[in-house]
């Protein structure tokens, strides 16, 4: 599993973002995703669009954990969310590990020309097998939909919500300033490593 | 800096403009290229009457310089088809939406009427400039009949159509395409990217005219390349054994005056589609109903032998004739009542790719060949008289007769308990195959993959497609429903994929009973079922193709919850690689238009699904420019910002570094390769650079605010100042933070 | 007199972090810390290698409990000076009473931001038990809702919110009567705290320094997502006569969302 996080404030605007890998069962704690590493974007994307849904959840359901709210099926990416009270979206965007894994920059290598850095958009996704993606995501314990990921999505929120709201209480902290603690980074690191 | 839209607008050929759908007035098109400013004009005065558009932006739409439409107020849009001006098509666009998509896809599944000519009467009609004989003459014809058309259903319900047709295809020989069987890369979906690759190469010339035509909201229509994807993806389809829809369900014989021997013509030609080399295979149903044409030749013939000789046909052939009375002069553009023949919707691939019909070769005809009017009018008098008083009621009856003889027996208690005795004791008809394991009926022919087509699931088959073409959805789900376990139990996948395809498609067709979640899943089931049945056990890709594509385009005019699977199905199709690299394209702009297509929750917020389409749009813009079409790329990125412009604030900036520099990357490189395209690289190298450095700088706003920024419309004027104050305590503390 | 026994101003209690570092060493616990810290070992990330204090004992404010101050109360001699100066200070060059309120106001207003979310921590983790001292929240407790419609709002408002500043609810909450105002609501408290120990001049009568309550009650509205704008105002009775009523007055758009939620059934 690979995860991007992001907290965003109520107007959209990124505060925070990490990412990295799980550390469970041998994971060493390094993100890989499935695009190429020069399309990092593609997790802003994604996770851009699922506000969609976000936006949606929020007024139906007054949880603070929204739980799985979106998909991107073309590169198995789930996501998830969290709303503090004041209106701060965390939103966690997992995504299995690629079956077929260092190829996943084959794709974004020779695209056209011009765009400088962006070669690739869909190529890491699309293009490398996804029938072993499937199933990749269906077999390992790390299924994204699963109870258990659920839950431990849940304690992982709940522990970045404390450091969160911690860093709030500062009144050297304004609402909808960009997290540059380095103490938070390493709570957030240290709660990724510990439920994901 | 040289606006791309001082080039004069150009139109698209009339053969890519082929989308409106009923109505006489195709045969507008050629007048209007030839002189295009005058009727152009017309055109637009015409359309202002017609449209309930405010004059402001109906005179915006007529200005050659694109201003930002009120919906987009401030997004930094730099897309280099400044000048795109929705002038270029102005037809095309009106009647659009999810309506013409449905009802073209309803079309493409039409009834297919055989025609089989006799020599002389293709002699008579290649006369006139026909060269494919008198299937050539009549088949733009039976494409759309004229008037409505009412057809009753299984429940004694009548209904009305206004846009039913039926395909006339060729039976006898002369008029096989020759290259269908010719090798290579004869897929027929390469064959339809390469019907695509040919219409961009010939319109997406630099100083083409525009391919998207919006309407004159402003708003984008369905492009009439993606159109054109979708008609071609309908026509692959030739006759199979697992569905019936190609398969004749009647045969129009025809004689012309000149025979000496007509009856006996007749018969001869009866008998050839009986058991002669034009005899159907085994898995077509042979009882079909013949149709006798009698051609009269008005220029030569004598209209009292006609009449007798007709009145004979009557007496031994009963009701199904018909006395066509056509000229035999060939008729050219100068004659007076000339009409040119409408060109056909429906053509296949490979027909497009190496067809007669070519479109482009002559301008002075369009191409198309001309007839006379009363000619016309004769033909279509004809077609109408067919379909409305032979072929419908002929299917009407027979999907009485098998609901009545095979269906109901089915669907009863003791239907059940046969099939269900039948698969478990082996008992009843299972007699006729060798193979009758696993509580197989028997009736598939393992070996060859087909039912023989008297089997009962043959029959069941045909009787649900007949329901389908007569567009009783209803009738037809339940039936495919019916059929479904019954082609599992034989193994028979491609049958099997068929009726989930079909179920699914005649659920979401169906105007009764739907929107509820449940059925969404129900029907996401059967897909599931299907495509993976197509694909994975079949390996069948057009059809695989055909399927996700129906279904998303009409789980997408259902609108609401359902615009999600159906961009779920579209993904499917670009993740499982089924379209071309064209298709890819088209695909992903389909699903921005399967998202936009959601509403926002009235007077709310949230609930519609803008960034999603946005995204997408951008994606599709970034595979265009792959692909070398910057102009496709340039108006997919428009689409984006128009997306984008509601959920984005203020500057139109967004707030993920990364993404704002990947859209100005993507959108410089559409910039750089538009211009390149058209030459003008050197010289407006610096005005762009320019233009891309002050966009980058703009971008960097401090656009932190505290959440009073959020409140849309302060409560009173005491507000501002408040928080202009707020504002400024906060870029001191940024100030602190960055020391 | 009937008064109540001496409300503790819990209030200050609320950035706790704000008070325990006033106390510790000024600025260093709220700057960026960058040093390893004990539990967690940092690959040491470069850019923040100067210019930054750690305390004395290297605990950040990441290593205070958020609960540890919650039934902690504090010296209202101490409150009564600070708002005191906090009033003097909002006093310098203002126009009129007005521009006081209103910057009494703004100095409600990010305090408001910042409880709500630390009053859902402290319901969340406050309720299962003081032993919950380790950096993991309880997993037990169910978290409250966020406030969907405005009347959960304003029953938090009500109830939690004045609990936590006040140690007790406020006093009344009512609905405007007038169909053309739907949108206006009213909390009372008979004595507010801040004002204890004000007395306003009679030039000055309109002034009500509960302004910065209402400051820190639009905070809150705000940050749930409902745009309003919130005033003080004097309503003195026999009784009470340092009455004092919140009115708030909720924007269109919320209005509006009210009418969509309560057509889709939300609570």
């Amino acid at each position: 599993m690979s995860y991007y996080f992001t907290i965003l404030s109520p107007t959209d605007v990124p505060l925070f973002n990490i990412a990295f890998g799980t550390s469970k069962s041998g994971g060493d704690g390094i993100a890989r995703f499935r695009f190429p590493d020069t399309a990092q974007y593609m997790n802003q994307f994604i996770i851009h669009s699922s506000l969609d849904m976000v936006e949606e959840a929020q007024w139906m359901n007054g949880n603070m954990y929204l739980k799985h709210i979106d998909t991107y099926p073309p590169a198995s990416a789930y996501i998830s969310a969290f709303l503090t009270p004041s209106g701060a979206r965390f939103l966690l965007l997992h995504q299995p590990p690629h079956a077929a894994g260092p190829n996943a920059n084959a794709g974004g290598g020779g695209g056209g020309g011009g765009i400088g850095g962006s070669s690739s958009i869909l190529g890491g996704s699309f293009a490398a097998g996804s029938s072993a993606a499937r199933a990749s995501a269906s077999s390992i314990a790390a299924n994204p939909t699963s109870p258990q990921t659920e839950e431990a999505v849940r304690q992982f929120m709940a522990e970045v919500y404390e450091n969160y709201v911690k860093t709030v209480m500062n009144p050297f902290y304004r609402q909808g300033m960009e997290i540059r603690s380095a103490v938070f980074r390493s709570r957030v690191t240290a709660a990724g490593r510990k439920w994901l | 800096m040289t606006s791309p839209g001082d080039a004069a607008p150009v139109k698209p050929p009339p053969s890519f403009s082929p989308g409106v759908p009923r109505g006489a007035s195709k045969t507008r098109y050629p007048n209007q290229r030839r002189d295009s400013s005058p009727s152009l004009d017309a055109d637009l005065a015409e359309s202002r009457v017609a449209s309930p558009t405010p004059p402001l932006s109906a005179t915006t739409s007529e200005l050659p310089i694109r201003s930002a439409s009120p919906r987009t107020p401030s997004f930094r849009s730099s897309t280099p088809q400044l000048a795109r001006s929705s002038l270029g098509s102005p037809v095309d666009g009106r009647f659009e939406g999810s309506e013409e998509i449905r009802s073209l896809i309803i079309r493409s599944f039409s009834p297919v009427v055989g025609v089989y000519a006799s020599a002389d009467t293709d002699e008579l009609v290649r006369q006139k400039g026909f060269a494919g004989g008198f299937w050539q003459l009549i088949r733009p014809f039976g494409e759309t009949i004229p008037g409505k058309l009412v057809i009753r259903d299984s429940v004694g319900a009548s209904r009305s159509w206004e846009d039913y047709g039926v395909r006339f295809v060729d039976l006898g020989n002369n008029n096989q395409s020759p290259p269908e069987s010719s090798g290579g890369r004869s897929s027929p979906l390469a064959h339809a990217e390469e019907v695509l690759e040919k219409q961009l190469g010939s319109l997406d010339d630099p100083l083409g005219g525009s391919l998207y035509p919006k309407d004159f909201l402003g708003l984008p229509s369905t492009s009439p390349l993606y159109k054109l994807y979708l008609r071609q993806l309908l026509s692959i389809a030739s006759a199979t054994p697992h569905e019936t829809f190609r398969h004749p369900v009647a045969c129009v014989i025809a004689i012309s005056s000149r025979n000496t021997a007509p009856l006996e013509t007749l018969r001869r030609l009866y008998a050839d589609t009986n058991n002669g080399d034009k005899r159907v295979p085994d898995w077509i149903h042979p009882e079909y109903l013949r149709y006798y044409v009698l051609v009269h030749d008005e220029d030569r013939d004598d209209i009292t032998d006609s009449t007798k000789l007709y009145d004979q046909m009557k007496r031994h052939f009963g009701l199904h004739c018909h006395l066509l009375r056509l000229r035999s002069n060939q008729c050219v553009v100068t004659d007076d009542d000339s009409v040119q023949v409408p060109e056909c919707e429906w053509l296949s691939p490979s027909e497009r790719l190496y067809g007669r019909t070519e479109p482009l070769v002559d301008l002075d005809t369009g191409g198309l060949p001309h007839v006379f009017e009363s000619d016309v009018m004769a033909i279509k008098a004809f077609v109408r008289e067919l379909v409305a008083q032979s072929v419908v009621p002929y299917m009407e009856n027979r999907v009485a007769v098998w609901n009545d003889q095979v269906a109901s027996r089915r669907r009863g208690i003791s239907g059940r308990f046969m099939s269900m005795s039948r698969r478990w004791a082996g008992f009843g008809s299972g007699s006729r195959s060798s193979l009758t394991s696993g509580g197989a009926s028997g009736n598939y022919d393992t070996a060859h993959g087909y039912y023989k087509s008297d089997a009962p699931e043959a029959v069941l088959r045909k009787m649900a497609d007949f329901a389908f073409m007569l567009r009783d959805w209803k009738l037809s789900a339940s039936t495919y429903e019916l059929l479904r376990s019954d082609y599992a139990n034989d193994k028979a996948w491609k049958y099997h994929a068929g009726a989930y395809e079909m179920s699914a498609v005649s659920m979401l067709l169906s105007p009764s009973s739907m929107g509820t979640k449940v059925k969404i899943d129900a029907i996401d089931q059967m897909l599931e079922t299907a495509s993976y049945s197509y694909l994975t056990r079949c390996s069948d890709a057009p059809n695989t193709l055909r399927c996700l594509t129906l279904a998303m385009e009409l789980l997408k005019s259902r609108g609401g919850s359902a615009v999600e699977s159906a961009a779920k199905w579209a993904m499917r199709v670009m993740d499982q690689g089924l379209a071309g690299s064209i298709g890819q394209g088209l695909f992903s702009e389909r699903i921005s238009a399967c998202y936009a297509a959601r509403n926002a929750v009235p007077g709310m917020k949230w609930g519609s699904r803008r960034r999603k389409a946005g995204m997408w749009s951008v994606f599709a813009a970034d595979l265009w420019l792959r692909l070398g079409k910057p102009s496709l790329a340039s108006a997919a990125l428009e689409e984006a910002e128009r997306l984008y412009a509601d959920v984005l604030q203020g500057d139109g900036a967004f707030s993920m570094p990364e993404m704002q520099t990947f859209i100005d990357n993507l959108r410089h490189a559409v910039k750089v390769e538009y211009l390149e395209a058209r030459g003008l690289d050197t010289r407006d190298e610096t005005a762009t650079a320019a233009a891309l450095g002050t966009e980058e700088t703009s971008e960097q706003l401090d656009r932190r605010k505290n959440r009073k920024s959020l409140v849309v419309n302060p409560l009173d004027s005491g507000l501002s100042p408040t928080q202009g104050m707020r504002d400024n305590d906060n870029a001191a503390d940024d100030d602190f933070e960055r020391a | 007199m009937a008064q109540p026994p001496p409300r503790h101003a819990t209030m200050l209690s609320l950035s706790n972090s704000n008070s325990n570092s006033n106390s510790h060493s000024n600025l260093s616990s709220t700057t960026t810390i960058s040093t390893p810290q004990t539990q967690t070992h940092l690959p040491t990330p470069s850019q923040s290698s100067t210019g930054l204090r750690v305390p004395s004992n290297r605990k950040t404010i990441y290593d205070r409990h958020l609960n540890r101050s919650r039934n902690a109360e504090l010296s209202r001699a101490s409150f009564a000076f600070l708002f005191g100066e906090m009033v003097t200070y909002a006093q310098r060059r203002v126009t009129g009473i007005q521009d006081l309120e209103r910057r009494l106001n703004e100095q409600g207003y990010p305090l408001g931001l910042r409880l709500l979310d630390l009053l859902f921590y402290r319901t969340v983790t406050g309720s299962s038990s003081s032993s919950a001292l380790s950096s993991s929240s309880s997993t037990s407790a169910s978290p409250p809702n966020r406030p969907l419609r405005i009347l959960p709002l304003l029953h938090l408002i009500h109830g939690p919110l004045w609990r936590l500043l006040f140690t007790r609810p406020a006093d009344a909450l009512e609905h405007s009567v007038s169909p053309d105002t739907p949108n206006e609501y009213m909390i009372t408290d008979n004595d507010p705290l801040v004002n204890t120990y004000i007395s306003v001049p009679k030039e000055m009568s309109m002034l009500n320094c509960a302004a910065f309550v209402a400051g820190i009650i639009e905070g809150v509205c705000d940050g749930c997502g409902f745009e309003a704008k919130v005033t003080a105002h004097n309503q003195p009775t026999e009784m009470w006569p340092s009455r004092t009523i919140f009115l708030l007055r909720f924007g269109e758009s919320v209005m509006e969302r009210e009418k969509v939620l309560e057509r889709a059934g939300v609570k």
